[in-house]
């Protein structure tokens, strides 16, 4: 071969080579905002979260007495069958009101992973699959589950009734406690759950009695959820960084967010997609979608919001139903809910703010690590059952999916809530 | 201009309350202000059905249409000669086409008001973007669908 020939081979070869880096590492500084992109920072941003809604479905829920009365019950682990859960086993005030499983650990194992309640109050749906419709419904379903406090409602409210401090404190909020010292009528452990035993005694009950035990069981989550509504999510780097570039403080920019952090948000809003699902100042929707993440190892696919949706619309203590305090009972989201195909295997987007600590992510804990997530995007696999929305492949190099991963880092932020609720009271 | 674009660019108008110190996003911010300003002034727009018979307007219960609310429109229908049509069954369907999905609620016609306006009730929208809406009108046996565009 000729020298000439030899020159041009190598020059091929490093224009080559330049090329395949490039396209492997993405850019290493950021372009400057549009006029469109500064409307979607803006749109993220929590100086833009709105006045905390109203619960009409709970009179209490901004009562400052009633989230005393449920910080107690929350990390009370009295209300459990082994004394040995409270709210707060899973829903950990150093974790962001999460726990580090895949699956919550209560008395057994639960059958999801533990979402995060902080800023809880802003979704119309709560759980991955939206089978509760208020913060106080979603209270009492864990206090009833087997795996998790493992409790009765007849059990409950007795306690309520006998324990002198909740038993005043209870009163003040919700009127005089009923009598439930006759065993006849009131049975030491009754609920209409799957267990038998516990399932006939609360049949034998009359029904009167039995709507005495659900409204104390009711006004336990409603004072929890006074409590939960207070979680609120904290001004974090990038808030601060949204702000000094609406103030167009360039320098103080600069120092918030490094260069592949800006590129991570600039992919975030822009080429990854993200905020098609996780937007606003909450960086989320709260909506279904099937993202086709792959089932739980040894387990069916789980069926999602299709299931969810046929819980709430049964469960007697929705926004419809007769222990709402909503004398409207509106209920919008419950009275126009979507039902269909697109549904199924779909789970409700989760907020990004303060990722870290709350590992594993995803509906079973399926993915060890944010990396695993956004490769999870990244490749669009077929989803296990239903249809993945994520279908389009994202094509993100490996540099600019730790970009990604360092703007998601950047959401992290102590709590906008007093210390006093973050600890035992 | 759709009703779609005017609700984007009051979106854009926004940019203003940002305080930016950029010259060029200010004089942006003004003329997209003074354009939706226009815009607000001037007549409703409106979309006349496949077939011809009706002609179909909205006032969303938000201005800009914004997502993650759930809320209600106001449809008004007029037939070909521009007279307002009572009596008639308005019905709603949409989705993303960009993404192959339909509306995150079911909205509903809740009420027949005055003058040709029916109140449609459970409006959300769960991601910003291009989204279409197929709203049906039947009445006195004619039944016709028009396709409203609608950038959030």
């Amino acid at each position: 071969m000729t020298t000439g020939g030899r020159r041009k081979i190598i020059a091929m070869l490093s224009v080559a080579l330049a090329a395949t880096a490039w396209w492997q590492y993405g850019p290493r500084s950021p372009a400057e905002w549009t006029t469109s992109d500064l409307v979607v920072l803006q749109s993220l941003s929590l100086n833009n979260l709105p006045a905390l809604p109203a619960d009409p479905s709970n009179a209490v829920a901004d009562e400052p007495r009633a989230a005393e009365f449920g910080h107690k019950l929350f990390f009370d682990t009295r209300l459990s069958a082994n004394g040995a859960v409270s709210c707060a086993t899973c829903h950990q005030p150093t974790r962001h009101f999460s726990d580090s499983f895949q699956k919550g650990r209560g008395i057994g194992l639960s059958g999801r992973n533990t979402r995060s309640i902080v800023g809880s109050a802003y979704s119309p749906w709560q759980y991955w699959d939206g089978r509760r419709d208020t913060q106080w419904a979603q209270a009492l379903s864990p206090l009833e589950d087997p795996a998790e406090h493992g409790g009765n409602r007849m059990q409950f409210a007795r306690f309520i009734s006998i324990e002198p401090v909740y038993r005043a404190e209870y009163e003040t909020l919700f009127g005089q406690l009923p009598d439930f010292s006759d065993r006849r009528r009131f049975p030491e452990a009754a609920a209409p759950l799957q267990d038998p035993t516990m399932s006939a005694a609360w049949h034998s009950m009359s029904a009167e009695d039995q709507h005495s035990v659900n409204t104390v069981f009711a006004n336990i989550g409603k004072a929890i959820a006074a409590y939960e509504r207070l979680l609120l999510p904290g001004t974090s780097r990038f808030d601060q960084y949204v702000q000094a570039v609406a103030d167009d403080k360039q320098e103080q920019a600069d120092e918030l967010l490094t260069d592949d952090e800006i590129i991570g948000l600039q992919l975030f809003i822009g080429k990854a997609r993200c905020t098609e699902c996780h937007n606003g100042p909450l960086f989320t929707n709260n909506e279904f979608h099937n993202t086709g993440v792959l089932s739980f190892p040894n387990e069916v696919p789980d069926r999602g919001r299709t299931d969810g949706l046929k819980k709430v619309l049964a469960d007697p203590f929705n926004c419809a139903g007769i222990f709402s305090d909503d004398p409207s009972r509106r209920c919008d989201e419950l009275v126009y809910v979507r039902t269909g195909i697109e549904l199924l295997g779909a789970m409700r987007t989760p907020s990004l703010r303060n990722l870290g600590g709350t590992a594993p992510y995803s509906h079973k804990g399926q993915h060890a690590t944010l990396a695993e997530v956004i490769d999870l995007y990244n490749r669009a696999p077929l989803a296990m059952i239903g249809h993945n929305e994520a279908e389009d492949k994202l094509y993100l190099s490996r540099r600019e999916r730790k970009q990604l991963e360092a703007f998601l880092n950047t959401l992290a932020a102590p709590l906008a809530t007093a210390e006093k609720w973050l600890e035992l009271p | 201009m759709h009703a779609g674009e005017s609700s984007s660019l009051r979106g854009a108008v926004w940019v203003l309350h940002m305080r930016s110190g950029r010259a060029v996003t200010l004089l942006a911010g003004l003329w997209l202000a003074v354009a939706a300003y226009a815009q607000d002034s001037g007549e409703k727009e409106s979309w006349l059905t496949r077939s011809g018979y009706y002609k179909v307007s909205y006032t969303s219960e938000l201005t800009p249409v914004t997502i993650n609310k759930i809320h209600h429109w106001i449809f008004h229908i007029e037939n070909a000669a521009g007279e307002p049509v009572n009596n008639a069954t308005v019905s709603i369907t949409g989705g993303m086409p960009e993404h192959n999905h339909g509306l995150p609620t079911s909205p509903r016609m809740t009420d027949a008001l005055d003058d040709g306006n029916y109140m449609l009730e459970g409006v959300r929208f769960h991601m910003r973007g291009f989204w279409e809406l197929t709203v049906t009108v039947e009445a006195g046996g004619r039944r016709d669908t028009v396709v409203i565009p609608l950038t959030i």
